[in-house]
C-alpha cells in the first residue's frame, strides 16, 4: 500500500480547492443546473419526456466533468509546477492521477444530486426504477469517464490546446451517443455508428435502469464496456502521464493508446446485445 | 560520501549543460554550488534529485542511482525547487499535513511551523502570504521528513533582507543538527559566509572548488591596507615588502600588495625604526566576489550560454 501513500490527503486537499475555488464551483456544479434548466425547459414537455431525458442529461454531465473539469485540471496543475512540485517528493502518479478521479467523481455525483434534486421540485421528475442501481450505474459511468478525461489530461500540452482536444471529444461524446436525442429517434446506421462511442454505453445502461427499470443482469453487457472503458482509461494514464509540460509526449506510445482504445470500441460495438434504447419505453 | 558523480555530461540538443563534472560531498555541512544563469547549476542539482536524466555519468546519492531509485532516494531528500507553485486554495497548515503525507515518517505540522516561525500564519492561505513567508513555508515542505540530505535551489533570491537572514538562520540550523545542505544561490556574499564549502560552475564545468577562505587565498587580486600614523612617515620597509602606494585617503595612507603578511610586518619595522605610533590600521582582502568575477571572465557578462528553451527543447534527451 506504499504505493497509494499520500492519496486520502491529497484527494481531501482536492476536493476542498474545488469546493474554495468559485471558478471551480460554477463549472462543477452550478453549470450542471443551466443544463438541466436547459433541458428542462426545451425538452421537457411531457412526463415521457423527463423520463427519456434524464439518463442523457446525466451522461452529460459526466462527459462535461470528466473532459473539461478533469482535463483541464491536470494541464493547469502540470503548466503551473504543482505537479512537479509533487514529483520532488515520493509520491507515485498512480496517486496523483486516483486522487484527482476520486475528487472528480465526488463533484460529479454532487452535481448529479443536485441536478435530480431541483429536477425533483422544479420539473417534478423521479427515477422510475430502482435508485440504489441507478446511483451504482452513475458511480460506475463516472469511474469509467474519469480516466479517459485524466489521459486527454496528460496528452493535451497545454492551456492553449487542451479546450480543442476536449471539445473535439466532447460533442461526439454527447451528441453521437443518444445522450441529447433518445437512439430509438436516430436512423438505423446513426444507432449503428453511435456503438463506437464510448458514452453510448452509459446512456444504455442509464436508461436501461432508470427508464426500463432493468436489473443487473440485463446491464451486463453495457456494464462490461464500461469497466472496460474504466481498465482501459486507467492503462492509458499509467503510460502517458507527464509530470512536466516540458516532457514531450511520445507519439509512438500515445498512437498505440489510442488504437488499444479504438479497439475496445470496435470489438465492444461488434459484441453489444441489441440495442435497448432502439425502441421507445414500454411506459410514459 | 553522500554525493558521488563521475564524468556527468548532460545535452539539450546540441547545447552541452554540463561537461563531465566530477564531484565528491561528505556528510554534513553547508556546500554551496555558484555560477551565473545558465552556468548548469540548476541542471546539476536536479539531476541529484532525479528529476533530470544525465546524458552520461555514474550519479550516486546517498548510496542511490538517482535515475533508478528516485523514489527510495526522496523519502531521504529534501527538495525545495527554484520556484514553487503550490494549490493557491490550501492554508499553510493544509499543504504541510498534505506534503507530510506523502513520506514514511514526517513532523507534524505544528512542529514545520515552529521551526519556520509560521505559526500566526498557519490559517493563512499560500497565495496571501509575504514573499518570505511563502519562501520559509516551500523551505518547511522541503524539511518536513527530518531529510539527510537538503538542496536548497536559490533559496533566498528576491528576498528582502530581513527574510534571508531568517532563511540563513534555518540552513544554519541545519548544520548544527549534522544534515549536508546543497545551496545553489546567486549571492556570493551568501555563499561565502554561509557554506562551508563553494563550488564554482562555468559554462557546464566546475571551475573553483574548496573552502571559501581558501578559494580567496588564491586569488590573484590584491590586498588593500589603510594606516594612519602620528607624525609623518617613510613607507620605504612598506615599499621593500612589495607594497606598492595608492596615495592618501582622507588621514590614511592607502598601498596595495599581494603579501599582506610581509606588508604588516614591514610595517611594525617601520613603526618602530621612525618611532611612530599606529592610530589606525585597516586591511581588506579580496572577497570571494573577486575571485568569482575572476574565474568568470567575460561570462558574467555575457547572456546565459544555456537558456530556459535549451532546457525545454532538449529536456528528452
Amino acid at each position: 500500500m506504499s504505493n497509494l501513500r499520500g492519496l486520502g490527503p491529497l484527494t481531501r486537499a482536492g476536493l476542498l480547492q474545488a469546493f474554495r475555488s468559485p471558478t471551480s464551483l460554477f463549472w462543477n456544479l452550478v453549470f450542471p443546473l443551466i443544463w438541466l434548466f436547459l433541458f428542462g425547459f426545451i425538452f421537457f414537455r411531457s412526463a415521457t419526456d423527463k423520463v427519456l431525458m434524464m439518463p442523457g442529461l446525466f451522461t452529460i454531465t459526466i462527459m462535461s466533468g470528466a473532459f473539461f473539469s478533469v482535463s483541464y485540471l491536470m494541464v493547469r496543475e502540470r503548466e503551473s509546477g504543482i505537479l512537479r512540485r509533487y514529483r520532488a517528493t515520493p509520491v507515485s502518479p498512480t496517486v496523483i492521477v486516483l486522487a484527482n478521479g476520486i475528487r472528480a467523481i465526488v463533484t460529479m455525483l454532487l452535481a448529479i444530486t443536485m441536478q435530480a434534486s431541483v429536477g425533483w421540485v422544479v420539473f417534478r421528475y423521479q427515477v422510475d426504477g430502482s435508485l440504489l442501481l441507478t446511483v451504482l450505474v452513475l458511480l460506475i459511468g463516472a469511474a469509467a469517464f474519469v480516466p479517459l478525461g485524466l489521459f486527454v489530461g496528460s496528452v493535451a500540452q497545454d492551456m492553449r490546446s487542451a479546450p480543442a482536444i476536449t471539445n473535439l471529444l466532447f460533442f461526439p461524446l454527447v451528441f453521437g451517443s443518444g445522450a441529447t436525442l433518445p437512439a430509438f429517434m436516430l436512423p438505423g446506421w446513426a444507432q449503428s455508428a453511435s456503438r463506437l462511442i464510448p458514452s453510448s454505453y452509459l446512456v444504455e445502461s442509464l436508461d436501461g435502469v432508470m427508464v426500463r427499470g432493468y436489473g443487473l443482469a440485463e446491464l451486463a453487457g453495457p456494464g462490461a464496456v464500461l469497466f472496460a472503458t474504466m481498465g482501459v482509461g486507467l492503462w492509458a494514464n499509467s503510460r502517458m502521464f507527464r509530470w512536466e509540460s516540458s516532457e514531450p509526449v511520445d507519439r509512438r506510445s500515445l498512437l498505440v493508446t489510442v488504437a488499444v482504445i479504438a479497439a475496445v470500441y470496435v470489438v465492444a460495438a461488434l459484441a453489444a446485445p441489441s440495442f435497448q434504447m432502439a425502441h421507445p419505453p414500454a411506459r410514459g | 560520501m553522500v554525493i558521488q558523480v563521475e564524468g556527468l555530461q548532460k545535452r539539450y540538443g546540441s547545447t552541452v549543460a554540463l561537461r563531465g563534472v566530477d564531484l565528491d560531498i561528505d556528510s554534513g555541512g553547508v556546500v554551496g554550488i555558484l555560477g551565473p544563469n545558465g552556468a548548469g547549476k540548476t541542471t546539476l542539482v536536479e539531476i541529484l534529485e532525479g528529476l533530470r536524466q544525465p546524458t552520461s555519468g555514474r550519479v550516486s546519492v546517498l548510496g542511490l542511482d538517482p535515475a533508478t531509485q528516485s523514489r527510495k532516494l526522496k523519502e531521504r531528500l529534501g527538495i525545495q525547487l527554484q520556484t514553487t507553485p503550490l494549490p493557491t486554495e490550501l492554508t499553510v497548515r493544509e499543504l504541510l499535513q498534505l506534503f507530510a503525507s506523502f513520506y514514511e515518517s514526517a513532523q507534524t505540522a505544528e512542529a514545520i511551523l515552529e521551526r519556520v516561525d509560521l505559526r500566526k500564519q498557519a490559517h493563512q492561505r499560500a497565495d496571501t502570504l509575504s514573499g518570505g513567508q511563502k519562501q520559509r513555508l516551500v523551505v518547511g515542505i522541503a524539511l518536513i521528513h527530518e531529510p539527510e540530505l537538503v538542496m536548497l535551489d536559490e533559496p533566498t533570491t528576491g528576498l528582502d533582507p530581513k527574510a534571508r537572514r531568517d532563511l540563513h538562520q534555518v540552513v544554519r540550523e541545519l548544520r548544527e543538527q549534522g544534515r549536508t545542505t546543497l545551496l545553489t544561490t546567486h549571492y556570493i556574499e551568501e555563499a561565502e559566509h554561509l557554506c562551508d564549502r563553494v563550488i564554482i560552475l562555468r559554462r557546464g564545468e566546475i571551475v573553483a572548488d574548496g573552502r571559501p577562505f581558501d578559494l580567496v587565498g588564491q586569488s590573484r587580486e590584491s590586498s588593500t591596507i589603510w594606516i594612519q600614523v602620528n607624525g609623518t612617515m617613510d613607507p620605504a620597509p612598506m615599499l621593500a615588502a612589495g607594497a606598492e602606494p595608492l596615495g592618501e585617503q582622507g588621514a590614511h595612507h592607502k598601498f596595495s600588495t599581494a603579501d599582506p603578511t610581509a606588508t604588516v610586518l614591514a610595517l611594525g619595522d617601520m613603526l618602530r625604526s621612525q618611532r611612530l605610533q599606529l592610530v589606525d590600521l585597516r586591511l581588506k582582502r579580496p572577497t570571494l566576489e573577486d575571485v568569482y568575477l575572476e574565474l568568470m571572465g567575460n561570462d558574467v557578462n555575457e547572456e546565459e550560454h544555456l537558456t530556459k528553451a535549451d532546457v525545454e527543447e532538449g529536456v528528452s534527451q
